[in-house]
């Protein structure tokens, strides 16, 4: 809990954006217009591998309103293809194409409507050929090779480790081992060797990918778009039209939900190219079927082999993580990396060895999803432990408190330690949930725990605040509100440090002309890595402050104190805004404050230390319906180590919307696809979780115990409620029917099949 | 995106005739679009002219005969079938599916009409209607023919409407004294995977009669003949063996296809136990225990 | 291709148009109108990020034609407040936290106010079944439910704060 002595951390005011959003009148990129906008529309391949032969434009070219055709051979650009792993993605397909829905032709018309209709009158000459589409068959030692030489983007330094293995499919293999594996197997009372399968996902954020660019007279790109990585894209596409940073404008207005999906460079690259060919504003907004052709969340397949004392202690894991990560790496092999690194969950593990090979297959490209691989880890690993725990005779709650780090404990030789307390976090929700208590008839209830070094690795974030001559404050940080609450968040630590009203402090929106560097606003790295860039800037601006009205008052700053928005000395007092006109003895001036956060220098397997570990705890009760195999979910408990809840209600509402983001992957939700096909692009046959899904009882405790790294104590939250949602529930099912899936979503076809075939033969007749 | 189409707003079901008639398979019947536009936004079908059957006057009502039967119009949308008191009180099951057919917003706009019309193979309403020994009429310039609901159903998107004739109404009769009806649907996507209706008349302990219909597994809604068959005149007593038979010959019949919905063994599963469990809560609402 | 003649009611406000008749009310209140606040996502119907109200009733802009609305009364998330003062369920919104991105929150508070509307003091579970058909994908949920129950108390007949819906 924050202390009392703080006027607005700790407090749940109201979100700055909420009225402009209960009202309509919030703008997204989906909402704006510049004068002479003009409109792309992309012909997508309908195959998943094919190669081109040419492209007949005249009639397209010819129609009503086109302004412009283009194929990747008439885009004004230096470099064609771009990504934050490798350089190895096209703006348009070059010749060849790699997924079903990959863009190959770009139409620009004065109306979306003109754009539309001249994709059918183009003419694509292509020769499909054979298609890689699993992760498995991309494998195989005669697979055809996806991708050559590959290109790495150098952009980031935990990226700087990448590992393709030369002549197959896989763009980076991540492994990492200690201790003595064949020791310990040979010394456990149980080994468990087996499978588990997450399939691809799509964000479905609901505002669909948006961009609108223009090419200004001097040169210079200025981009609107809603992406978490304004200065990433940046300098991506600084690297496509080969001119600095600074000729290059990224701007974000409010999001319409992101999950990852927005992560890195997506369209802009193809906005920004078709802008300079046109010499008009263009804006290419994606349906969201066209979203989810851009960008997947990895399907993964994890087997695991663990050896274990019959008390039920730890001794050894083998984490084999295999991730398709599509025709093109977007941020696979991070991804890849911190699955691996993640896989054997929150324990401590003696003796360890992982693989994670990230896959190219001819699939839609997958990257960043909320939690950067420990959902797909996490449902194999917790899944496995009640597996265990059976075969042991063990309870799931014991077995894991017996394994479980402890705060100060390593993790990871030379990573920062366990930073908060996993017991108490799993206890709170297995009391929660009742556990312990006999099971209703029916019923089976399930646990799960897991963590993720959260915080991003080795990455930098910078703030500045100004503290104008009327008192007010801007706050200038690169996060992006994506719903989470930044602006909010970040404008309390900043009022809170600085010792002004709340009310006072004005949240800038991304640009990256203004605002200074941010990494980007992922891995739950805003209120802990942002927020002590912005407790930096806020902290120099308030000792500035009190320097000048120590000037002023004839005092020194060490008698003084700023708070509410005032500076007291004794019985006298002086408003900010006196300070700063006094000090410039004019109604103008301001005290500019900056700060900086730049990670430390140990840079173990993943590149960089942990900032801090967010962890996840979730518990279900579930009754299944032996006939259909449906799963109800009457009861679901999650709770997140936050540290310090800046903003408690947001992290509640943070925590709730992952955990039942969690539901849908355990239950329903999937992509579908046949041969490289999506069948279900579209929100007809793709399942998001509704209010009809939302469990009778459904809780979020948050865990406070002041003893993150960010401001106040606090730690990031927000990707750790989706964690354990499919294991847990998983868990439950198997107390409930005695059948264990290992294939996630737990379908209500998957669970009768289960069913059936573990009815004994004789009496299954 | 939708392409451009001209938009006829006849006065009349002879001039909506005519105007089908004169643009053949360029034209298409609008009576909510909540299926037609969706597809036509897709691109999987487009017409020159849609031609809007709400704005003929007297197919939007509802209204019951003096022998009970209950007529909707062609233009009714599944809101007002939903909200009607008449239908509430007397076609009660009727009520209760159309309040879940979709969300909200669609029921406001879509016709039941249309929604036969489309015959999208998931949807709800053909197969309780069937059990209701529902007709309906369709017309044409000088003509008009009625049909038991199961002959409107040619295939999947495919009904025996004639290329100038349109759906007017749709008839449905009351049960007899001591009936009831239900419907049951199972299904995790948007649209319904497996849809159970029944209709059942109890007497002197026995089933008087039984009706079966199911909908979304196959390609078209269907009465499951056999299985009434079974069940008819089968003493309530009985009924756990008689139904387990019927829910077999009805899955058996059903023609299920396997589709992203599951698999066509599970939907034969499934028609089954939702046969049972319909039945069930058809005689419970006539207070009839069921022997367990 | 003849356009249609629609007179239509938009927030109070009477608008004389021409409209094509492929026109989806979607692109006549964001493009013709410049009713931004009306958001477009699945386009299918599903989502309910489109709802408004069409005298009174919820419908999917995004796949009702605008000429629809010929001698109707449309209401949007523009037309709830009343100056600076919200609609009882905006507050209730506010105050629950019931929103994230804000993308699906105009048609989430406009299905609110049909609901409320048709049923002013709904159990959860008709909640639940009501607004089914409009997706969140941040909050979870549970925060919009407690909202929409405490708009119900604050618009039933009797509250003190209430003014009608």
């Amino acid at each position: 809990m924050a202390p009392e002595t703080l006027a607005v951390v700790g407090r749940s005011v109201p979100r700055l954006d909420a009225r402009e959003k209960v009202t309509g009148a919030a703008r997204y990129v989906t909402d704006l217009a510049l004068p002479e906008m003009v409109h792309a529309r992309l012909w997508r391949s309908p195959v998943p591998h094919a190669r081109l032969h040419g492209v007949g434009v005249e009639r397209a070219a010819a129609a009503p309103g086109v302004l412009a055709v283009c194929t990747a051979a008439d885009l004004p650009v230096r470099r064609l293809c771009y990504g934050p792993a490798y350089k190895d993605q096209p703006i348009l397909a070059d010749g060849v194409v790699r997924y079903a829905g990959e863009p190959v032709v770009a139409v620009v018309a004065d109306t979306p409507a003109h754009a539309e209709a001249a994709l059918p009158l183009l003419d694509v000459r292509f020769e499909e050929l054979q298609a890689v589409t699993t992760a498995e068959a991309a494998l195989a030692p005669d697979a055809p090779l996806i991708h050559g030489a590959l290109d790495p983007a150098g952009h980031f330094r935990d990226l700087s480790g990448l590992r393709p293995i030369a002549g197959t499919n896989v763009c980076h293999h991540w492994h990492a081992e200690r201790g003595d594996l064949a020791a310990a197997f040979a010394e456990a009372d149980l080994v468990v060797d087996d499978a588990y399968h997450y399939p691809a996902l799509s964000h479905h954020a609901l505002e669909p990918h948006c961009v609108i660019a223009r090419v200004e007279a001097d040169g210079s790109f200025t981009v609107w778009t809603g992406t978490q990585h304004p200065f990433p894209v940046r300098r991506e596409l600084a690297e496509i039209f080969d001119v600095p940073l600074a000729r290059v404008q990224v701007i974000v207005p409010l999001i319409g939900g992101a999950f990852g999906g927005k992560c890195y460079t997506k369209i802009e690259p193809i906005a920004a190219a078709l802008a300079a060919r046109v010499r008009r504003p263009v804006r290419l907004a994606l349906s969201l079927e066209e979203s989810a052709r851009t960008i997947t969340r990895h399907a993964v397949t994890v087997r695991l082999k663990t050896a274990i004392r019959r008390d039920g202690t730890l001794l050894a894991r083998e984490c084999d993580v295999v991730l398709d990560t599509g025709a093109y790496a977007d941020i696979g092999p991070r991804v890849a990396t911190k699955a691996g690194y993640r896989a054997p969950g929150p324990y401590r593990i003696p003796h360890l060895r992982i693989d994670a090979r990230c896959v190219y297959t001819h699939n839609v490209p997958a990257g960043a999803y909320r939690g950067y691989g420990v959902p797909q880890v996490t449902w194999a690993s917790e899944s496995q432990l009640d597996g265990i725990a059976e075969r042991l005779g063990l309870d799931p709650l014991a077995l894991r408190l017996r394994n479980l780090l402890k705060r100060g404990e390593e993790y990871v030789a030379g990573d920062t330690p366990m930073d908060g307390d996993l017991a108490e976090g799993l206890g709170a929700v297995a009391r929660a949930v009742g556990w312990g208590v006999p099971d209703a008839p029916g019923r089976g209830q399930g646990l799960a725990c897991a963590m993720k070094d959260g915080g991003g690795t080795h990455t930098v974030s910078m703030a500045v605040v100004r503290v104008h001559a009327d008192g007010s404050v801007s706050l200038f940080a690169g996060t992006v509100e994506v719903g989470q609450g930044a602006r909010t968040v970040l404008a309390q630590i900043a009022a809170e440090t600085l010792g002004v009203p709340f009310e006072t402090v004005v949240a800038v929106a991304p640009d990256t002309a203004l605002t200074p560097y941010d990494h980007g606003t992922s891995a739950s790295r805003s209120t802990t890595v942002m927020g002590l860039a912005v407790q930096a800037a806020a902290r120099d601006a308030r000792e500035q402050l009190l320097r000048l009205a120590a000037d002023l008052l004839g005092t020194d700053p060490a008698a003084l104190d700023l708070r509410g928005g005032r500076v007291v000395h004794g019985d006298r007092a002086l408003s900010v805004a006196e300070v700063v006109r006094g000090h410039f003895g004019l109604v103008g001036g301001e005290v500019t404050g900056v700060g900086t956060f730049v990670p430390g220098a140990w840079s173990g397997s993943l590149g960089g230390a942990t900032v801090f570990w967010e962890t996840g705890m979730g518990a279900a009760e579930v009754e299944v319906d032996p006939d259909t195999g449906a799963v109800r979910i009457h009861k679901y408990v999650s709770a997140a180590d936050v540290g310090t809840a800046i903003n408690p209600r947001e992290c509640a509402g943070q925590d709730e919307g992952a955990a039942l983001q969690g539901l849908g992957p355990a239950l329903f939700e999937a992509r579908a696809s046949e041969a490289g096909q999506l069948l279900n692009p579209g929100l007809i046959d793709y399942r998001l979780p509704t209010f009809l899904d939302l469990p009778d009882r459904f809780d979020t405790l948050l865990i406070e115990n002041a003893d993150g790294p960010g401001p106040f104590g606090s730690k990031g939250v927000g990707e750790s409620g989706t964690f354990c949602a499919a294991p847990a529930i998983g868990n439950a099912i198997a107390r409930a029917t005695g059948v264990r899936l290992r294939e996630v979503p737990m379908t209500p076809e998957r669970v009768w099949r289960a069913l059936q075939d573990a009815r004994p033969k004789a009496s299954a007749s | 995106m939708l392409r451009p189409f001209e938009l006829a707003e006849p006065a009349s079901v002879g001039e909506a005739s005519a105007l089908l008639a004169r643009h053949g398979e360029a034209a298409r019947l609008y009576a909510g679009g909540t299926e037609l536009l969706l597809a036509m936004k897709e691109g999987l079908v487009h017409y020159d002219y849609l031609v809007n059957v709400k704005t003929i006057p007297g197919l939007g009502g509802l209204r019951r005969d003096g022998d009970g039967t209950l007529r909707i119009g062609a233009a009714a949308t599944h809101r007002a079938v939903e909200r009607d008191p008449v239908v509430r009180e007397h076609f009660t099951a009727l009520a209760r599916m159309e309040a879940d057919v979709a969300n909200v917003r669609v029921r406001t706009v879509g016709t039941l009409g249309g929604n036969l019309c489309f015959a999208e193979p998931h949807a709800d309403p053909g197969a309780l209607l069937q059990v209701f020994d529902a007709t309906v009429r369709l017309e044409r310039a000088g003509r008009a023919r009625t049909l038991p609901l199961e002959a409107l159903f040619v295939g999947p998107f495919e009904t025996c409407l004639e290329g100038d004739e349109l759906l007017t109404e749709i008839a449905v009769p009351p049960l007899p004294p001591r009936s009831a009806a239900a419907y049951l649907k199972f299904g995790f996507l948007e649209r319904p995977s497996v849809g159970v209706a029944v209709a059942v008349t109890v007497a002197d302990g026995h089933f008087a009669d039984a009706r079966v219909a199911v909908g979304s597994v196959g390609p078209v809604p269907r009465r499951m003949r056999e299985a009434e068959a079974v069940l008819r005149e089968k003493a309530i007593a009985e009924s756990p063996a008689a139904l387990e038979e019927a829910g077999r010959l009805a899955a058996r019949a059903a023609d299920a296809v396997t589709d992203l919905h599951g698999s066509a063994e599970y939907k034969e599963h499934l028609v089954a136990v939702l046969l049972r469990r319909a039945f069930r809560q058809a005689l419970a609402s006539l207070g009839v225990r069921e022997p367990s | 291709m003849s356009d249609v003649a629609v007179a239509v009611t938009v927030n109070g406000e009477r608008h004389e148009l021409t409209v094509p008749p492929w026109e989806t009310l979607l692109e006549c209140l964001r493009d013709r109108l410049g009713l931004l606040g009306t958001k477009k996502s699945c386009d299918v119907q599903v989502c309910g990020a489109c709802t408004v109200l069409l005298d009174e009733e919820p419908v999917s802009a995004c796949t009702l034609l605008a000429f629809e609305a010929r001698g109707r009364r449309l209401r949007t998330i523009e037309g709830l407040a009343e100056g600076d003062d919200l609609h009882p369920v905006q507050e209730a919104f506010v105050e629950h936290g019931a929103l994230q991105c804000g993308f699906c929150t105009p048609g989430m508070i406009m299905a609110t106010v049909a609901l409320l509307q048709e049923n002013p003091t709904p159990t959860p579970d008709e909640v639940k079944h009501y607004m089914r058909g409009n997706i969140c994908r941040c909050t979870g949920y549970k925060s919009i439910l407690e909202a929409i129950l405490a708009a119900s108390r604050r618009l039933a007949p009797g509250a003190e704060t209430g003014r009608g819906a």
